[in-house]
């Protein structure tokens, strides 16, 4: 890790589904379970709120990561939000590596409204793995190119 | 993103006392606030929900004319509520409001106090920005169904649903078990008081059997939930009791009923009948029979026939009732018992460990008693009679079998028969040493006096025909005129004297005089009339060979009959076959054979016999006997004008379920439909037909049938045990099956004496006492005959009821841990160590001990350990306190002291004795001299060296007191087992979509404040399904629920919040992609404006089409793409 890396502090967005997720959230708080400050939540209903379109705004904003929670498969609130998070986030990844972002950058958890301790858990894990993939590369709104003797993803994307 | 004009915001961050201030500076933060757009007041203050805080934001409304209010604090799951109503009581419209959680997501999760503060303002500032986009909003009304649904039926359902039965609700009070009362039912006293538990439940049980008002059902699980509060839609599905409200409960059914297996009840200690009541004061006081699968031996019978049932009584010595069982469905009993080619046998779950019943030879068993002890049985009365006669063409056993059920229906039925003697092939196909004469004339003679006409030699199309029938004034016909013709080979030659049908000789010799067939005879053929042909013609003095073209394993004779022909000297030539005949003057004197291999499987599975070049021979015989198949000798030249459709091999279609031919009024079945089959298949369609006719005399639609009529492909599923009380298949006694005394082979050439001589009455006991009972209740129908007021109906099927409910509460309680994974302590292996509901029930006087303390063996216990915390408070199993164990512990010390002179040991970690009488009920006991040792019990052995010594049990533990290790010699362990969830709480959450907390209960809105409401509005939890808990305090958790819900429904209408998705038509491109993503069917499609609309009342807010709808058409109120994007802005503006 070099020094830039040290002091890089990720930013991370979490949007989290009320019932499942954000009670999971709540209870790593009662539990006073303690995690990495760089984890910042926005509450929806059901993780089948969250268009795709959220994450490339919260990376156009300067996120360098997002976490999407919601609640396990077969106990959505709703019936089957959640699996349509799940379809999405997969299309929505091989879309991020076409645009060159890490796909990694953006992570799907099902935490349930019992576990606290997964989320405390998560938000520490997933700070680090961004911490250690750096900031997206953005400035002014644009992603800066990469290095030149790298290949194009978006090239390998498209003849792969 | 432009900011919205004239909107004027107020910010408050809360200290939460020291919650949120020891680690966010909240001063920064609310400087931070003040700085933010639209921003007009920022404060900060100790208890922003306290009476003062939430002046403070009203007096602000008012003062600073804001229209939009930020509140930082705690999580909105807890004070949104309380922050919306200060807002619209300063007159702000509740919505126009958002909460920053700084508390639990943030000061109570992070130590870095810069880390902290910087993250709070980040969530200050979104949730500033993305307040400016809320817009004001009205919360929906729903008036509130008063019904309510309870579900469980412990002393927690039972105190609550009381209690709204009170106050004049409807309740409808749904329980798992046959009765209600729970686990509280199965105690004998209860601490501290040490009342009797069933002296203070069961008045509270009769109380809810009395109340109009409470709807119970038993036997009954809630399978599915719709709707929302104050209009929940709950179906429920009930298993059959087979017993109806007639019951008397008078028991006269237990003492009949042959089935016994371990009782629920007692903690499988003790034994039921398969007709049984749960204990003497079960509510409701009715019986219940307890049916498992269905036993493959009656799935896999054509007519469907209780194998198990007549088994049951013949091994209890029941004979006449056995018989009077089978009379029931079979017209044709001694037939069955000794010419049917048993499917029933072939699925009997016996085989999976030794060798199948001898189902068949039980049946004879029954039959031959019957007709040795009464000389002419009385067929029952119809019950009903009806005018429109039924002709029925032939009278084998599918003609019988249509007689007999359309005679006890009330019908007028006339038999039409072709030959001179009644019975068909059993008559005349069947050789006598099989099937005497007399007892087919025996069984016809039942029938007849039914009331049904037979009318011999009457031959359809020579006779009359069809049409003719109808003319006559018949108003209905089945056709049952079987397979008679047999089929020829097809070789050059074959028309010569010598060369004779099969079925044609077995005619001939059992009906007229023995035909003669000289010294050497063949039989051409591998089936049950080739080998009934070559018994026949070697009682007929003749050297028989058997000339089968494929291999033994291929030939579909009886394996039992193949045997019995080669005990008696047929001689059986494999893989041979005629293609030829040798004659002189038109007789023929030697068949020309070939040698045939056994190639690839043909259509039948069988695989296909190809002759060897060059491998013909010559034998030479006096008679050549064909038995090499059969097809129907019908000529029914005009039968397909009428529309009676026959297949090239001369079978007649019919309708497979109905058996209707295409002639209007015409049904048939047999082996004029299957072709060559078997007695109990004719059977099968001849009781089906009945049926059928009766439905279509009488105007019905021929649906619905009750009678069976199984394919013979039918297998039993898979299965490792018979039934869930059974031991394994594996693990169950083997016992040889008893043999069927033959006559010996020498004696039997020489006449026709029956070859089987039947079973003495020992015999069938033995064998009959084989069986495993797979259906648990056998079906043998004593319990009908028993029960005087009727009460018992064993066709009764599951049903599915949806009621109308407002609120919900779940009162679905505990089970014990299983201890048996515990090695430690012996549980299950070791004689004589319980569980605590096991003791209960040996404590309670309706036990199966009576209320005595005693050992395996029947003697009373010397000593008696209890050892606390099993599986509680432990790393392995649950990590919490089951809380009631202490208690109960002492309790016990309490009554072995009192009922016997043992010593007690209660090994304990911790004391708990919290309640209100607790410490001095602890005191108390102390007094009374029980031994009191602290320290987990590391294990529990055997005192005795050797398994085959008797001992004691040895208690080893670390005694903390005294710092010594001990071994204490007792002689039962009684185990307090942790209080767990139920085995099915996940499913059961699914249900009712609520969620539980880490420990596995269900998970209420508040562990202090508000214990018994869940975060899913109208859905309560009360009891030991929230968490372990005592009697009281699971009383006091159901009074509470049940005032919650009473004070909604005196509220009469509830408040939704208005997260919803709305359409706006304008952009909507009728692309309809969202229309299929709503778990709800909300979303419908208006087809003549092209654009879809989203129904108000069915959505319930998920966004999911709000997420997915391209053109942005569909706005999520409370949660819009603007407000999230605001929130985005805030949150990673800093």
């Amino acid at each position: 890790m070099t020094d830039d890396q040290q002091r890089f502090e990720p930013r991370i967005v979490g949007f989290l589904c009320n019932w499942c997720a954000y009670s999971g959230a709540d209870l790593a708080g009662v539990s006073r379970l303690q995690s990495a400050p760089n984890v910042r939540i926005l509450r929806v209903m059901c993780s089948g709120r969250v268009d795709p379109s959220f994450v490339f705004r919260a990376f156009q904003l300067g996120a360098d990561g997002v976490l999407i929670a919601g609640c396990h498969p077969g106990d959505c609130h709703y019936q089957e939000g959640n699996h349509k998070a799940l379809r999405r986030v997969l299309l929505l990844k091989r879309i991020l590596r076409g645009f060159g972002v890490d796909e990694h950058r953006v992570r799907l958890e099902w935490i349930s409204a019992s576990e606290g301790e997964k989320f405390a858990r998560v938000s520490t894990e997933f700070t680090e793995e961004i911490r250690s993939l750096g900031p997206l590369p953005l400035e002014n709104g644009r992603l800066l190119h990469l290095p030149a003797d790298e290949p194009s993803p978006v090239l390998a994307e498209v003849a792969g | 993103m432009s900011q919205n004009g004239q909107v004027r915001t107020g910010v408050y961050i809360c200290h939460c006392g020291v919650n949120i201030a020891q680690t966010v500076d909240c001063a920064a933060v609310r400087d931070h606030a003040a700085r933010q757009p639209n921003v007009v007041v920022a404060r900060d203050y100790k208890f922003m929900c306290s009476d003062p805080g939430q002046q403070m934001i009203r007096d602000d409304i008012q003062n600073h004319k804001l229209d939009r209010v930020v509140v930082a604090a705690c999580s909105p799951q807890m004070h949104e509520l309380t922050f919306r109503h200060a807002c619209e009581e300063a007159g702000l419209n509740r919505y126009l409001f958002q909460m920053a959680n700084i508390r639990e997501q943030c000061a109570w999760i992070h130590q870095n106090r810069a880390q902290a503060t910087e993250k709070a303002k980040a969530l200050v500032g979104g949730a500033v920005r993305r307040v400016t986009w809320h817009r004001p909003l009205e919360p929906r009304v729903e008036q509130v169904n008063p019904n309510v649904l309870v579900v469980g039926a412990g002393i927690g359902g039972i105190q609550a649903a009381l209690e709204m039965a009170e106050a004049g609700r409807e309740v409808y009070l749904v329980e798992r078990e046959s009765t209600i009362g729970g686990q509280m039912a199965k105690f004998d006293k209860t601490f501290p008081t040490l009342d009797c538990a069933s002296c203070i439940l069961t008045p509270k049980m009769v109380s809810v059997s009395h109340r109009k008002n409470i709807h119970l059902l038993t036997l009954s699980e809630v399978t599915r939930v719709d709707g929302y509060i104050g209009n929940f839609t709950a179906t429920i599905q009930t298993r059959p009791r087979y017993v109806t409200d007639r019951c008397t409960a008078c028991g006269e059914c237990v003492k009949v009923c042959p089935v016994s297996v371990p009782n629920w009840f007692d903690e499988f200690r003790s034994t039921r009948t398969a007709i049984y009541k749960s204990f003497p004061q079960a509510v409701p006081n009715s019986f219940l029979i307890d049916k498992q699968d269905r036993p493959p031996c009656k799935e896999a019978c054509p007519i469907g026939q209780e194998a198990s049932g007549y088994i049951a009584l013949i091994r209890a010595g029941k004979f006449a009732e056995a018989i009077r069982l089978i009379r029931q469905k079979n017209p044709l009993p001694a037939v069955c018992g000794r010419v049917c080619y048993h499917p029933c046998e072939g699925q009997c779950n016996r085989g999976y460990v030794d060798k199948p019943l001898a189902i068949q030879y039980l049946k004879r068993f029954a039959a031959d008693w019957e007709m040795a002890h009464a000389s002419e049985i009385e067929p029952p009365v119809p019950a009903e009679k009806h005018e429109e006669p039924v002709a029925i063409v032939g009278s084998g056993p599918a003609g019988l079998a249509c007689a007999h059920d359309l005679a006890l229906a009330g019908y007028p039925v006339t038999i039409f028969e072709a030959l001179p003697v009644a019975g068909g092939m059993l008559a005349v196909g069947v050789p006598e040493y099989r099937l005497p004469k007399q007892l087919v004339n025996f069984e016809i003679d039942y029938i007849r006096r039914m009331g049904v006409d037979i009318l011999t030699d009457r031959r359809l199309g020579r006779d009359f025909t069809l049409p003719q029938l109808f003319g006559q004034g018949f108003k209905a016909v089945f056709v049952a005129t079987g397979a008679h013709q047999g089929l020829g080979l097809g070789a050059p030659g074959e028309e010569a004297a010598g060369i004779v049908q099969g079925l044609e000789f077995l005619r001939i010799t059992k009906c007229a005089a023995p035909m003669a067939v000289g010294k050497r005879v063949a039989v051409v053929g591998g089936g049950n009339t080739a080998i009934d042909c070559a018994r026949t013609a070697l009682r007929l003095g003749a050297e028989v060979t058997i000339l089968y073209r494929r291999s033994r394993d291929e030939m579909p004779a009886l394996p039992e009959e193949i045997a019995d022909a080669e005990d008696e000297g047929v001689v059986i030539r494999y893989l041979t076959a005629p293609v030829g005949v040798v004659q002189q003057d038109g007789r023929m004197r030697a068949l020309r054979c070939v040698q045939m291999e056994l190639g690839e499987p043909d259509a039948s599975g069988r695989r296909r016999p190809i002759p060897v070049a060059g491998s013909e021979f010559e034998m030479k015989f006096d008679t050549v006997l064909l038995a090499i198949g059969q097809r129907p000798d019908l000529d029914l030249a005009a039968a397909a004008a009428a529309g009676i459709n026959q297949a090239r091999n001369g079978t007649l279609k019919v309708h497979a379920e109905t058996l209707e031919t295409g002639m209007p009024g015409v049904f048939a079945g047999g082996d004029a439909c299957l072709g060559p089959a078997t007695v109990i298949e004719a059977m099968g369609m001849g009781k089906r037909a009945a049926e059928s006719i009766g439905k279509y005399l009488r105007g019905e639609p021929l649906e619905h049938y009750t009678t069976q009529m199984v394919s013979p492909g039918y297998r039993r599923p898979e299965s490792c045990r018979p039934h869930a009380y059974a031991p394994l298949y594996k693990d169950t006694e083997r016992r040889e099956r008893v043999p069927m005394p033959k006559l010996a082979a020498a004696e039997r050439k020489t006449d026709s004496r029956e070859v089987d001589l039947g079973y003495s009455e020992e015999e069938a006991v033995r064998e009959a006492s084989r069986c495993l009972n797979c259906g648990l209740c056998v079906e043998c129908l004593e319990c009908v005959r028993v029960c005087e007021p009727g009460a018992v109906d064993h066709s009764m099927i599951p049903e599915s009821i949806q009621v109308q409910v407002g609120q919900i509460l779940l009162a679905t309680g505990y089970r014990l841990l299983d201890a048996s994974p515990m090695v430690h302590y012996g549980y299950g292996r070791l004689e004589n160590v319980r569980t605590a509901l096991e003791f209960e029930r040996m404590l309670s006087s309706t036990g199966p001990t009576g209320g005595k303390i005693l050992l395996e063996n029947g003697e009373e216990p010397r000593a008696i350990a209890v050892i606390h915390c099993v599986g509680s408070r432990d790393e392995n199993y649950c990590r919490y306190c089951s809380r009631v164990c202490c208690m109960y512990a002492l309790k016990f010390a309490h009554l072995v002291k009192d009922r016997t002179h043992a010593e007690v040991y209660n090994f304990y970690i911790d004391m708990r004795a919290f309640g209100k009488g607790y410490e001095e009920f602890y005191s108390r006991v102390l007094d009374e001299g029980m031994n009191l040792i602290r320290g987990k019990v590391a294990e529990v052995v055997r005192a005795s060296r050797s398994l085959r010594e008797a001992g004691h049990l040895l208690v080893r533990c670390e005694d903390t007191l005294i710092g010594r290790f001990r071994e204490v010699p007792v002689d039962m362990v009684v185990l307090c087992n942790a209080m767990q969830p139920q085995r099915d709480v996940e499913a059961v959450q699914r249900v009712f979509g609520i969620s539980r907390s880490p420990d596995g209960f269900f998970l209420e809105r508040h562990p202090k404040l508000d214990p018994v409401a869940t975060t899913t509005d109208g859905v309560f939890i009360a009891g030991c399904a929230q968490g372990p808990k005592d009697i009281p305090d699971t009383v006091a958790q159901a009074s509470a629920a049940a005032a919650r819900m009473l004070a909604t429904i005196s509220k009469g209408v509830v408040e939704i919040d208005p997260v919803r998705a709305e359409i706006d038509e304008r952009y909507c491109s009728g692309c309809r992609i969202c229309n299929n993503l709503c778990p709800y069917s909300a979303i419908e499609y208006v087809e003549d404006q092209n654009v879809s609309r989203v129904n108000a009342a069915l959505c319930k807010g998920c966004g999911t089409c709000v997420a997915a709808c391209p053109a942005g058409a569909i706005t999520g109120y409370g949660f819009t793409d603007q407000q999230i994007d605001a929130e985005l802005e805030g949150v990673l503006g800093v």
